[in-house]
């Protein structure tokens, strides 16, 4: 077995005290970077790089690592017990985590969460053990046409994100990719809705607006609720998950890892995705979907097993092929290549003992990061009993601070700022967010691949169908429709016999 | 007890730089001391580019040396956004106190340019930034796919000349650096490939590892992992003499196309800086440049540092923008 033997190669240099060290103090350093809102990995990782130049490489490679995927086990904390995103993946968890929460269950969610995210780690990097260069390769035939497609389904899926009504549900889908059609057109140069502002020339940031609409929202709509802190101190048995709630995790956790995985292997933001889509296929698979939006476990174990195996799925294109998938992967890549050790196909033959070791230090990793997480999950949920007055005027400040951290721009902190009252009118006429931000996520990319693919073809829509994934993505698609409207047609068919039922009962 | 040291002295610059925003406020209520104890509080080096990019590769080894020669701490300020702009046009706007440096490439010549061209007032023009040192120049190179049937230069350009508009070209973005030096080649070998912008130098990369875009012109550095592994195929270099990397890749200038192009990286002042300040900035860059460590980290990256003073660099950079503004004005307005 020669990848037995390969990885005993990587736990002897992972579990050497003072590789250990630094792949704690990354895990440490990601849980905080992930519980801040808006200081997300990629503030912390460029911050901490500097640091890990006198370092040898394993240690740097493994601590920044740590901080990456730890930070995705720390983002889910906030977002349940406060309902704002300490990063843009995290914002499906924000809708249900923070509902269990409210029902007092906020111990359970963060539990879930970690050993949802624990499992879904580590099931990302067995994967990456065993299959990462053939999948690598399989991540390069990813092409603007597939994302194309990818996105469609994507944009299929937005129906079943929402609590609230279809049309609802829609309109905030359309705003989000209105205010997503913002910045320099990359194809001609052109700056659109940008009012001479530079800043948006890139368009409006993903953290800002989340962190806005969830976070400040929700602040700002508090004081005109009726509200009563509970300082009731929940004993450790109710802190745990009841033996119903693991098992509707169960299977979400499942799913969301594989998912999250294959997601995340694909060049791109595609990690925030995995998420998004997580979410809508477990409330499509629920028996109970009536219940996401309220609590619903399955909504909260899906979601944040599926971001934390992609953040993981997006290590396989920067080690096998050297190209990154995403910012925070670029920096991780950046610090490689300072340290004299280029990513890339070459990698794992040139340097054995690094690639392994940095592999077999996620195992470790996800190990200390459940350990960390899990005991601390009573502290977290005492941040509760403090009186909102003192809370919150602390979260608006993390919030402003966080979300200026990002681009060093106080322009964000002005969307943040608009985008909270926003978010307060959404939440006072009953219209959930969430489908916003995911309108916002998909228009740029689902634009510029949508272009990207017709340039390619110059201007033949035929690309779709001609290339294998794409097609079997539409078809997918295709699928998914035809279901919906099956189930319009049955559900009339149903009120008619029901009403001639009745009429003749009477 | 070293290890636990080093620790807590991550946790502490942590949060000195997490806490950025809120120095940058408080130093401007700082009294100002007289000009002889420049520089008396912490420098900010501003990145234009994201983490992980062209100028980050350079800046944070290059601050980490210069703060023992400055001794004051070198700050990496990320502002991107607009290919670049957003971050020099900060720098343009800047108190001229030599507090606020700007590190840019290559491209800080386009963006006046197409300003003209869509018909804008430029926001700002190379006017507004003092030269002070040029750190590295990476040449360019032209590489295909390995699927592709191209062993030569010629080869691609005869193809390309029988079927125009066929093969597709990736790059950075629209006028970015990867864009402008294949406009040049493109316009002196009369030939149309097809545009394919990405968001990015790594994007470019992916689309010609995927076969989704054929031909690509990176800096040797960002390509050199991929040409080794046999991916990719160099077929011409844009440097005046054969980069050491790959020696047996021919330039441009030897097959009889008078072009070159430089990704190099370079330091800024804002216009109006003090003399004494910039003078500062002159010396301390050439201790910085050749300081060990900065060599060594550079020398990992691929690249020899190429390091110009201020007289040199601005000759390099006139002629340079020479040769941007024709690529920018050979690219035209793009009708999309």
């Amino acid at each position: 077995m020669e990848v037995l033997d390969s990885l005993l190669l990587g736990f002897s240099v992972a579990l050497r005290p003072d590789v250990l060290f630094y792949a704690f103090v990354g895990c440490l350093v990601g849980t905080l970077v992930g519980m801040l809102p808006g200081i997300g990995p990629l503030a912390g990782v460029s911050i901490l790089l500097p640091l890990t130049f006198g370092l040898d490489p394993t240690k740097a490679i493994v601590m920044l690592a740590g901080i990456y995927y730890g930070s995705q086990y720390g983002g889910s904390t906030t977002s349940i017990l406060l309902r704002i995103p300490g990063e843009a993946a995290s914002v499906m968890t924000c809708i249900d985590g923070n509902a269990m929460a409210r029902k007092g269950r906020a111990g359970a969610a963060l539990c879930i969460a970690a050993v949802g995210s624990f499992i879904a780690g580590t099931f990302g990097v067995i994967m990456l053990t065993l299959i990462a260069p053939p999948l690598a390769n399989f991540a390069l035939r990813f092409g603007p046409p597939e994302y194309t497609a990818l996105l469609v389904l994507g944009l299929i899926f937005l129906a079943y994100m929402s609590t609230s009504s279809l049309p609802r549900t829609l309109l905030m889908a359309a705003f989000g990719l209105m205010l997503g059609t913002i910045g320099i057109d990359v194809m001609s140069g052109h700056f659109r809705f940008s009012f001479d502002i530079p800043e948006l020339g890139d368009g409006i940031g993903i953290v800002p607006v989340a962190v806005g609409l969830f976070g400040l929202g929700e602040i700002l709509s508090t004081p005109s609720r009726n509200v009563k802190t509970n300082v009731v101190s929940p004993k450790l048995r109710e802190l745990l998950p009841t033996r119903t709630e693991w098992r509707q995790s169960t299977w979400p956790i499942a799913r969301g890892s594989v998912l999250g995985f294959f997601i995340g292997i694909i060049p791109g933001s595609a990690h925030i995705i995995s998420s998004f889509v997580s979410y809508a296929l477990e409330r499509r698979l629920s028996k109970h979907p009536e219940e996401f939006g309220k609590g619903a476990v399955a909504g909260v174990a899906g979601p944040e097993s599926a971001n934390n195996s992609a953040s993981t799925g997006a290590f396989v294109p920067m080690l096998a092929l050297g190209i990154p998938t995403g910012p925070v992967i670029a920096v991780l890549m950046a610090a490689l290549l300072i340290h004299g050790i280029p990513p890339g196909p070459t990698l794992v033959n040139d340097h054995p003992k690094l690639f392994w070791g940095f592999v077999a230090s996620m195992y470790v990793g996800n190990l200390m990061l459940l350990a960390l997480n899990l005991p601390l999950v009573g502290a977290f949920v005492s941040v509760l009993r403090i009186p909102y007055a003192y809370l919150y005027p602390m979260i608006i400040m993390f919030c402003v601070i966080g979300v200026y951290q990002v681009n060093n721009s106080i322009v964000d902190v002005w969307i943040m700022l608009i985008m909270g009252v926003v978010g307060y009118g959404l939440k006072k006429f009953n219209f959930d967010p969430a489908p916003l931000v995911l309108g916002l996520v998909i228009a740029p990319i689902f634009e510029m691949s949508l272009r990207q693919s017709l340039i390619m073809s110059g201007g033949n829509w035929h690309i779709f169908l001609q290339r294998p994934i794409a097609l079997v993505l539409l078809l997918i698609c295709v699928v998914l429709l035809g279901l919906a409207i099956y189930g319009a047609v049955i559900a009339r068919r149903d009120w008619r016999a029901k009403l001639a039922a009745a009429e003749a009962g009477e | 007890m070293t290890a636990s040291f080093k620790g807590e002295q991550l946790m502490d610059r942590r949060q000195f730089v997490a806490g950025s925003a809120a120095a940058a406020a408080t130093l401007t209520v700082q009294p100002s001391f007289g000009q002889d104890a420049y520089p008396s509080r912490p420098v900010t080096l501003i990145n234009p580019f994201p983490p992980g990019g062209a100028v980050d590769v350079v800046a944070r080894p290059l601050a980490s040396v210069l703060e023992p020669i400055i001794k004051q701490p070198a700050v990496i300020e990320t502002k991107a956004g607009a290919a670049g702009a957003v971050g020099a046009q900060f720098a343009a706007n800047a108190k001229p106190d030599g507090y606020t440096m700007l590190m840019h490439i290559v491209s800080i010549s386009g963006f006046a340019e197409v300003d003209k061209l869509f018909g804008r007032q430029p926001k700002f023009t190379r006017d507004a930034f003092i030269p002070i040192a040029r750190f590295i120049a990476d040449p360019m190179v032209l590489v295909v796919n390995d699927q592709q049937p191209y062993k030569s230069l010629k080869d691609l350009i005869d193809d390309a000349k029988k079927n125009p508009d066929k093969l597709i070209f990736s790059s950075s973005g629209l006028y970015g650096a990867l864009h402008l030096p294949i406009a040049l080649f493109n316009k002196a070998a009369g030939i149309q490939m097809k545009h394919l912008p990405t968001n990015g130098g790594g994007p470019a990369l992916t689309a010609i590892l995927g076969n989704n875009s054929q031909v690509l012109v990176s800096s040797i550095a960002a390509a050199s992992a991929q040409m080794k592994a046999g991916k990719l195929r160099p077929l011409a270099c844009f440097g005046d003499k054969r980069a050491p990397a790959v020696p047996d890749v021919p330039t441009l200038k030897e097959l009889g196309y008078n072009i070159e192009f430089y990704l190099w990286v370079g330091l800024f002042a804002p216009k109006g800086t003090p003399d004494n300040v910039v003078a500062f900035w002159r010396d301390a860059s050439k201790k910085a440049a050749s300081a060990e460590q900065f060599v060594a980290a550079m020398k990992n990256l691929g690249q020899d540092v190429a390091y110009q003073d201020q007289p040199e660099f601005k000759a390099f950079w006139d002629a340079d923008a020479k040769r941007v503004e024709s690529a920018v004005q050979s690219i035209g307005k793009v009708e999309g």
